[in-house]
């Protein structure tokens, strides 16, 4: 036993986050930690490594009692950890990001003998990364490999990886679990793999702890368990995750987008010349890793940012340059990917985010006055009829889980029934019954006629959603699939940036 | 002619100091914009402790001692509170600004003790300013302290997770910028301008502020800027060396601030922005929030 | 912080009841009151009977009581140029150079139309105030509305532009009316001429028609963000930017609107000051010292949480405080500005109240190891 966390409590003001949980990590095997969003896992990993305290609870380390007050220590001790979301500073040099916080940069730096270990590193673990390039450079898979070497620079025995493989592409994620048998077979060393997806536990893993709700509730051995097991303990319940549609046939264009190229904010050329036509009745998927274009390509549709070429045409309209204002005026909505900072206002209540929905239509002000207790009634029916749990409508919005928020939010812009809708990866973060709940409506609407664009990370649920999927790579659009044409596989690889003779087996 | 540029120097370690202090600060993320009130501060009591004590290094050290306070004060809002920085930026300059009138005016006037005796005819802290420009730079850009205050400023959750300790880095950054702008306001009572007067910055503090920014947080180019800001402002005093008779003294003294607007919305231009958005600390104003 | 086995933490409330507001800005201005009695110590009398002069000469005395409304017309129209920007989130500390741009040019109309050194009107009066009036607006309007602009289309800070923009105007007005400037008095050097008796506003019990512009202005602004889209369009560009670009609300009119309602309404404060007061109707040598005033406008606005109505009293007891202090200042012979410190001291009291508002000390079992941390957590 290497590792061995014992009665973890955590508490935040509003919500226990972990409730006597016990771990056991034995030496050399690749522990996975199984859980939805909001189960307590990155809490539990942030604990271990020194940048959350315990309210009660111990961790054993090779058999001594251990403490760690912050990062500083858990890598003192052995410990690196590759986090959720990125922790690199994207302007500094890859070599400069890990050679960060390491002991041997104290005082004057050198980094020669730092790059010279470094690229050592990269040698026994094939790992082929340029030291000089700016992180805001990398793709996402990359910067992953700069965590790891970072966490391995620092002399991990143990690494801890926190849904790893959720920014990366097929051909990326096997890469990653190849390595990281190299990493336990021959290195000896021990990882701690957390995540929600099921196919990387089954293939990656030896042990497993279910964790649901802040309590550990299984602790397996991976060969000898099923998915549906699994899936019963991270859940409670059985659950279908998968929901099919049949395709309709499409009808009238709706968006036509052609030849579209756009900036992002680093002025580096995002999203380069995209077509396509999407159809009432319709879903367009959009796969692909973030940081391929998406983003640009949300933004531009939905008027936040500038296109730089092409043109966009709504129901045979040019709106090319069009405002936010005006697209939601003729019936374009979008669900943005950021949902406390762009798609509401954490400060406001609920009711007056549903006022940003509804704050320059006319029927709701009258000679300037903002009818509130019309906005208030729709707020009441979007709790109702969009399951929000929340006390009452004057309630502010930061105190709604992120699962409730994103159905407040998909209430507004679903209400005004747009004919165009731009989902922006609508389930991230969410639970598996919200997330369902949502996929639902959007169904829902495609089934009123409305097109949609689906821009998504998830692979399934574009799979399973969508009518066409294009995957996007680079700023570009590499194929359309009709649904029958889109296996796994294909996107898969096109999501890599193989080209379609290429992927198509 | 040469005396005009002896003076301009001597302004230009003025503004040095205190946007030198505030590029510091604000690598490591943290906004002051109250640096006015700083120097007014340091300035002030600097002013006071040297002509009750006589002595100089007294009044400098006081000056030191009263910005690092505030900058703590700053600092223990900005980030142990994580409240809103120019809340407690524009604060303390109301707050400084504010009881410096009153405290200051039993002392307004000249100095009266003997001028400090300058360095081969130049001002020493024209030298000492130079140094620290070159330390900074070192410090920031060389050493593994400085790679940790710049990761703090541009990814404090990055910082965090390799270990360095946030909250340290940018109190010490703080206090650093809180001192050098009450070295700042020392200077320009005990040296450059040895007159007190209510509110004698008279806005030169937020001109600093506008320098870090014009300098795109890179040291040395914060010190050509506060060269040039410098021959700027002293012009602005003896017009009619470069242009005479053509306006009223009066509207001489405006011209600095109406040039430093210009100079500000010039480097807002798109040309310019990619750059200076790609130098700018990006966690600069936001408190950092564990976890 | 740990205190044997119980740990000391400082967290955010999590709810924010209304009335724990009005009890923090009372507790913020009792306590400036508290410190400021130390101001009076070099004085000939104890703080109490120093705070008894204050108060009573500022309210019950008949001239002290009419001079503290005229400056608490001031500050409130002061308040609102600072408040209006606020509420969208921008800081418009330009109220002093808006002012000098209102009263330089609402004393520029006379002097255009050759009405300022005349005996009789050539033009209706009315008319010509009307125009000092609208000049004044205008003027303070354009000067916050160039800090608007630069900082809406090119993201330039609005408080160094602000701030540059005060030193400059206070410079020009220096232009005009010293030396022979163009508004100089012809009988008194270093100030502007006096206004003609004809140009000189009515009042009712002294009080000039600017208070009633202030008292509506107060309602309407509050009606405007309480109930109006417009209203609702600012808080949120207030709160979050690019929720409010999301929203479809325009990321560069919003904020120019805000700075030119604010600096319209620091310029009435300028001509109101200047050209409506009975006894100065002029820009007196001194106008800096008005010029500094206005900064209370920003305490003010802070105290009253960004609320027009709450700002009233709050002007009033400012005003109050300044008038009756200068007048203690005076009879006290405590050294000059006082007013000034107790500006300082309001502006402390207020953060720290602004602490006592957002934090409470909470207490919690400690941890069984010994770990001393201060630390704020939030859900």
């Amino acid at each position: 036993m290497i590792l061995e966390a014992r009665g973890i409590t955590k508490r935040f003001p509003a919500v226990l986050a972990l409730d006597r949980v016990d771990l056991q990590v034995r030496k050399g095997e690749v522990h996975a930690v199984l859980g939805q969003n909001g189960a307590g896992k990155t809490t539990l990993m942030n604990i271990l490594f020194g940048l959350l305290q315990p309210d009660e609870g111990e961790i054993w380390l090779e058999g001594r009692r251990v403490q760690f007050r912050s990062p500083h220590d858990a890598i003192a001790h052995g410990i690196g950890m590759v986090h959720q979301t990125r922790r690199l500073v994207p302007a500094h040099t890859v070599l400069e990001n890990i050679v960060l916080g390491h002991p041997s940069a104290r005082g004057v730096l050198d980094l020669h003998s730092a790059r010279r270990s470094v690229e050592a590193l990269c040698r026994r673990y094939g790992i082929g990364v340029d030291l000089d390039a700016r992180v805001w450079q990398l793709s996402e898979g990359e910067k992953q490999w700069v965590e790891i070497l970072k966490a391995l620079y620092g002399g991990a025995r143990i690494l801890i990886l926190d849904e790893p493989t959720s920014a990366l592409t097929p051909p990326e994620v096997r890469t990653l679990l190849n390595a990281l048998q190299v990493l336990v077979r021959e290195q000896g060393s021990t990882v701690l793999l957390v995540t929600h997806k099921l196919p990387i536990v089954l293939r990656a893993s030896d042990m497993v702890t279910v964790l649901r709700s802040g309590r550990v509730v299984a602790h397996l051995k991976t060969q000898t368990t099923t998915e549906e097991e699994l899936v019963r303990h991270m859940i409670g319940r059985d659950v279908s995750i998968r929901a099919s549609e049949a395709a309709q046939r499409p009808r009238r264009p709706v968006l036509e987008v052609e030849g579209l190229s756009a900036y992002n904010d680093k002025g580096v050329l995002a999203l380069r010349d995209v077509s396509f036509v999407l159809c009432e009745g319709e879903i367009l998927g959009i796969a692909g890793v973030t940081g391929n274009g998406q983003d640009e390509l949300a933004q531009v549709l939905s008027g936040l940012r500038p296109a730089a070429a092409g043109r966009v045409r709504f129901e045979g309209r040019d709106i090319t340059h069009a405002t936010p204002l005006q697209r939601w005026r003729v019936g374009i909505g979008y669900i943005p990917a950021e949902r406390t900072t762009v798609g509401s206002i954490p400060a406001f209540s609920l009711v007056e985010n549903t006022g940003l929905g509804y704050h320059f239509d006319p029927a709701f002000t009258r000679r300037g006055v903002l009818d509130y207790q019309g906005l208030e009634r729709i707020t009441r029916h979007i709790l109702a009829t969009y399951d929000v749990k929340a006390p009452h409508p004057y309630v502010s919005a930061q105190h709604l889980s992120g699962g409730n928020l994103q159905k407040l939010v998909l209430g507004r812009v679903l209400l005004r029934r747009p004919r165009l809708l731009i989902a922006h990866l609508p389930t991230q973060g969410l639970d598996v019954e919200a997330a369902a709940f949502v996929r639902a409506r959007i169904l829902e609407a495609k089934a009123e006629g409305a097109a949609i664009l689906l821009i998504s990370e998830d692979l399934d649920e574009i799979l399973s959603l969508s009518d066409r999927i294009a995957p996007m790579y680079e700023g570009r659009l590499v194929a359309i699939l009709p649904r029958g044409e889109a296996d796994p596989e294909t996107v898969g690889a096109m999501m890599a940036g193989l080209r379609p003779k290429e992927a198509v087996r | 002619m040469p005396e005009l540029l002896l003076r301009s120097l001597e302004a230009s370690t003025v503004f040095l100091f205190a946007a030198l202090g505030e590029l510091v600060d604000q690598r490591a993320g943290v906004l002051n914009v109250g640096i006015e009130g700083l120097m007014l501060f340091g300035g002030t009591l600097a002013f006071i402790t040297a002509q009750t004590t006589g002595s100089y290094p007294l009044g400098f050290l006081v000056g030191f001692g009263v910005g690092a306070l505030l900058g703590l004060v700053h600092g223990f809002f900005s980030v142990t509170l994580r409240g809103d920085q120019v809340v407690s930026g524009m604060g303390l300059w109301i707050l400084s600004f504010g009881l410096t009138t009153y405290i200051g005016n039993p002392y307004t006037g000249p100095l009266g003790l003997p001028r400090i005796p300058a360095l081969l005819g130049i001002s020493p802290f024209v030298y000492l300013g130079v140094v620290l420009v070159v330390a900074v730079w070192f410090v920031l850009f060389r050493t593994g302290t400085g790679l940790a205050i710049r990761s703090v400023g541009e990814n404090p959750a990055a910082a965090d997770a390799s270990g360095i300790d946030v909250a340290r880095v940018r109190y010490l950054c703080v206090v650093f910028g809180g001192a050098l702008a009450g070295v700042s306001g020392a200077l320009y009572t005990l040296s450059y301008n040895p007159v007190w007067n209510y509110n004698f910055l008279m806005g030169w503090g937020f001109v600093s502020l506008a320098l870090v920014f014009f300098s795109m947080w890179n040291p040395w180019i914060l010190l050509a800027g506060s060269l040039l800001f410098g021959t700027m402002w002293q012009l602005s005093l003896a017009p009619e060396l470069v242009l005479p008779g053509l306006l009223s003294r009066y509207v001489w003294r405006a011209v600095p601030f109406l040039v430093t607007i210009l100079i500000l919305a010039g480097i807002s231009t798109a040309w310019f922005r990619t750059r200076w958005g790609l130098a700018k600390p990006e966690a600069l104003g936001r408190p950092y929030v564990k976890g | 912080m740990r205190l044997g086995d119980r740990a000391f933490v400082l967290e955010r409330r999590p709810t924010l009841p209304g009335l724990y507001g009005l009890v923090t800005a009372g507790v913020a201005i009792l306590l400036a009151l508290a410190l400021a009695s130390l101001l009076f110590l070099p004085g000939e009398a104890d703080p109490a009977s120093a705070y008894r002069i204050v108060f009573t000469y500022a309210f019950t005395n008949p001239y002290g009581l009419v001079a503290t409304i005229h400056r608490a017309i001031y500050l409130l129209l002061c308040t609102f140029a600072f408040l209006v920007p606020l509420r969208a989130g921008l800081w418009n500390i330009g109220l002093p150079g808006q002012v000098y741009a209102g009263a330089l040019a609402a004393f520029g109309v006379p002097f255009l139309l050759r009405a300022h050194a005349a005996t009789a009107p050539s033009l209706a009066p009315g008319l010509v105030v009307v125009l000092m009036v609208l000049a004044a607006t205008a003027a303070g309007a354009g000067c916050a509305g160039l800090a608007g602009v630069l900082r809406a289309r090119f993201q330039v800070n609005e408080i160094l532009v602000t701030m540059m923009l005060n030193s400059a105007l206070f410079w020009l007005v220096a232009d005009f009316i010293k030396e022979g400037g163009a508004l100089m008095s012809a009988t008194a050097e270093g100030e502007s001429f006096v206004l003609p008796p004809f140009l000189q506003p009515p009042t009712a019990f002294g009080v000039p028609f600017t208070a009633l512009i202030a008292l509506l202005a107060a309602f309407g602004l509050d009606v405007l963000f309480a109930r109006t889209a417009l209203g609702f369009r600012i808080r949120a560009f207030g709160w979050s930017p690019p929720a409010a670009r999301y929203a479809g609300i325009d990321p560069v009119r919003l904020p120019l609107l805000v700075f030119v309602v604010g600096g319209a309404f620091a310029g009435l404060a300028g001509y109101h000051y200047f050209g409506a007061v009975p006894g100065l109707y002029k820009i007196p040598s001194n106008y800096g010292y008005y010029g500094d005033l206005s900064f209370y406008g920003i305490i003010c606005a802070l105290i009253a949480r960004g609320t027009a109505l709450g700002a009233v009293p709050v002007a009033l007891l400012f005003a109050g405080l300044s008038l009756g202090g200068r007048f203690a200042q005076g009879a006290l012979h405590l050294p000059f500005g006082v007013d000034y410190a107790m500006l300082g001291l309001l502006m402390m009291t207020f953060v720290v109240s602004h602490v006592l508002y957002d934090f409470r000390l909470g207490e919690r079992l400690a941890p069984r190891p010994p770990v001393p941390e201060v630390s704020a957590e939030r859900p």
